[in-house]
């Protein structure tokens, strides 16, 4: 097992940059997410580190090696492709020892890595098939066991999960979960699945345009959100945001929409009268008020969807779509007006300009999380 | 078309009501799918079987050009005199060296084309596009091209050949009968090399590029790939067109024709330039069918032998 570190590494086809200086620093045994929309770069990150990319400037580290130069081969590291990429004209015995047997280790010792490792997936009665006798959850079982079997100093993992059925995805989810608490590798898997990313993650890094927005913790990323990207990306459903423009008198700030509703948000540093600002609050931090509370303010029913164990209501509100998560069985009628109310301690107030988030006054002291500065400055 | 929807509904996934006989409705039955597949039987009868029965029968008649008194069956005598004919056995095993001569260096050069043209390079379409043109070539100019290329009169191979001393002096390797079966051999490497490459060289590209990352990282050298990945995934494909060219191969006399018409001194003479020989020079049709009989055979049963053989291998894998 080994930490990896990556050092300012950018990436370009001529004239396409697609990494801007990426700097990431994993554990030795730390289970990393790379998460973000499909385009954003986590592949080609990840085969950076796999050696299969060039790396156009910048360094990265596997243990206290520098591996820009090394082939795939030298640098002790096993993936699992999207596509599985199984040898085909092997048997799933074949595929999983296909390493060892490169490296002439003895017969026994191979069998000895292949029984436990088949055991652990439950690959025992599959051993003798080719790959395209397999379903799909089982040609991922193999690809995992072929990565296993090595022992490699780091798994990387490319959406290894993306063809399988939801309910065999969620399966899997936790098995790999299991996996990685057992063998404790360092582990850096890149989905576009933000589920995935919150369930599965160490820390997740999230990333846009090639650029990293955000590491830490799911829940500090969930929480504490750095800019509107992540804020947008991370969670399902997703964050409301409501554009508005900021007031303020000397002990208190509030946000007015363009239909003049007004709304007491917070205090925090580097809020000023007049700017531009844009609310997000989380569907679980809306709810349903009478019309008498406090800051509660009129909205208009679009849309019921009761899921069952909760309901989301999609309402409009001074021009903007806003959807409110509850546990209750609402039964408004379509069209007709609601109150809400906004949890102002958990609703996030954003720069319009700079699209960073203005973090409250800190409180507490686990307010103090790391908070990437990076926003891709649009 | 203003039928009422219900009775139209109503009507919806019944069969067709039976009107006819039960005995005509069932002939009808079992003819029909012949029926519908007839155009394709009577052409391929036509165009593909009736030749072939033809061309057969001549092989049990007396049919000399010449002699308007030939033309009666004669049974095997053809064959009979074929088992003497030491010229026969003689573009036998012509036949064979032509072939497999051939066969070798065209599919290895073309297997190293093919790989070469895998790679990424700068003009790598203008590459491929030229590599097909031997093949634009009518194949009857090639033939001529290359025994002028051998002529020390008009052509610089032998010259190039002294000059690195691999012959004495100048000579045309085509009039020497231990040499000259390379003539028409080298010239037919040279016109099958682009289908090699080109079958070899579509196989690989279908070869997914993650397996040649997975094999990188799993830890293989660019050796060990080519040998657990390239070859297994190309195998089917040199299996058939292997098979196919061999085949070709012994029964494309065109250049042999054209650049020794099987000498000197018969040297050159396969078994279809001797075909091509007794039928069109001596005109006796008959001999040169009962020839063509036997090359079929045996190159059906080549044919077989090569089927049987890759069944018995993917079985056992
Ligand atoms: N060989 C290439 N040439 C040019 N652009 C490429 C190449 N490979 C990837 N890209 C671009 O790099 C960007 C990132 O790709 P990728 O890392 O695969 O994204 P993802 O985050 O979906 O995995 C994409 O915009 C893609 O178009
Ligand atoms: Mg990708």
């Amino acid at each position: 097992m080994a930490s990896i570190e990556i050092a300012n590494a950018r990436k370009s086809y001529g004239a396409v940059h697609v990494l801007h200086g990426i700097d990431l620093a994993i554990a030795d045994g730390e289970f990393i997410v790379l998460v973000g929309p499909s385009g954003c770069g986590k592949s080609t990150l990840l085969r950076m580190i796999a050696g299969l990319e060039d790396i156009t400037s910048g360094d990265i580290r596997i243990g206290d090696d520098i591996v820009n130069d090394l082939q795939p081969r030298d640098r002790d590291i096993a993936m699992v492709f999207q596509s599985y990429a199984l040898y085909p004209h092997m048997t799933v015995a074949q595929n999983m020892s296909y390493a060892l047997t490169l490296r002439k280790t003895a017969k026994e010792r191979i069998a000895e890595s292949l029984a436990g490792v088949s055991e652990i997936l439950g690959l025992n009665a599959l051993l003798d098939r080719r790959p395209k006798a397999l379903s799909g959850g089982q040609r991922q079982r193999v690809a995992m066991g072929r990565a296993i079997v090595r022992k490699p100093r780091a798994f990387l993992f490319d959406e290894p999960l993306s063809n399988l059925d939801a309910r065999l995805r969620e399966q899997m989810r936790t098995e790999i979960r299991k996996l990685h608490r057992r063998l404790n590798a360092t582990s850096v898997y890149v989905t576009h699945d933000q589920i995935e990313a919150m369930t599965m993650a160490d820390r997740i890094v999230a990333m846009h345009d090639g650029i990293i927005q955000q590491v830490g913790t799911p829940i500090e990323i969930y929480d504490h959100p750095a800019n509107i990207f992540v804020a947008s990306f991370i969670g399902s459903p997703a964050m409301n945001f409501l554009h508005g423009t900021c007031i303020k008198t000397d002990t208190t700030s509030a946000i007015r929409f363009a239909d003049g509703h007004i709304l007491p948000v917070a205090p925090r540093p580097g809020l000023y009268a007049g700017q531009e600002i844009t609310l997000g609050a989380r569907p679980e931090h809306v709810a349903i008020a009478a019309p008498e509370t406090p800051g509660a303010l009129p909205a208009r029913v679009d849309l019921i969807e009761p899921m069952g164990l909760s309901t989301l209501i999609h309402v409009t509100l001074a021009g903007h779509e806003l959807k409110i998560f509850t546990m209750d069985r609402p039964a408004f009628a379509i069209d007709s007006t609601i109150h809400i109310a906004f949890d102002i301690d958990k609703t996030h107030i954003f720069d319009r300009n700079s699209e960073l988030r203005l973090p409250p006054v800190i409180k507490a002291p686990e307010e103090t999380t790391k908070e990437t500065s990076g926003a891709n400055g649009t | 078309m203003v039928g009422s929807p219900v009775t139209l509904l109503a009507d919806a996934g019944k069969r067709p009501v039976a009107r006819r006989g039960v005995l005509s409705r069932k002939w009808s039955g079992i003819l029909e799918p012949y029926l519908y597949v007839s155009p394709a039987i009577i052409l391929i009868v036509a165009v593909m079987l009736m030749p072939l029965v033809l061309g057969l029968s001549y092989a049990f008649r007396d049919i000399r050009i010449l002699n308007p008194f030939s033309g009666g069956f004669i049974g095997l005598a053809h064959f009979q005199t074929l088992m003497q004919d030491s010229a026969f056995f003689q573009a036998l095993l012509n036949t064979a060296w032509w072939t497999f001569g051939s066969l070798l260096f065209q599919f290895s050069l073309g297997l190293i084309l093919a790989l070469l043209l895998n790679r990424h390079f700068v003009g790598r379409r203008l590459v491929q596009a030229l590599v097909f043109l031997p093949w634009a070539v009518p194949t009857f100019l090639s033939g001529l091209n290359w025994a002028w290329l051998f002529n020390p009169v008009v052509g610089p191979l032998p010259h190039w050949f002294t000059a690195l001393g691999i012959m004495d002096s100048p000579f045309n390797i085509l009039s020497d009968p231990d040499l000259a079966m390379w003539g028409p051999i080298v010239a037919n490497i040279w016109f099958g090399i682009p289908f090699f490459a080109i079958t070899l060289l579509a196989a690989l590209q279908s070869i997914p590029s993650d397996l040649y990352e997975a094999a990188a990282i799993d830890g293989a050298t660019t050796r060990q790939q080519f040998f657990s990945i390239t070859l297994p995934f190309l195998a089917p494909t040199i299996a058939i067109t292997l098979m196919l060219r061999t085949i070709w191969i012994a029964n494309f006399a065109d250049l042999i024709v054209v650049m020794t018409n099987g000498g000197p001194a018969d040297s050159t003479q396969i078994v279809a330039s001797y075909i091509f020989t007794q039928a069109f020079r001596r005109l006796d049709f008959g001999y040169a069918s009962a020839i063509a009989a036997v090359l079929l055979v045996l190159l059906l049963a080549y044919a077989l032998s090569v089927i049987a053989l890759r069944r018995a291998m993917s079985h056992s894998s």
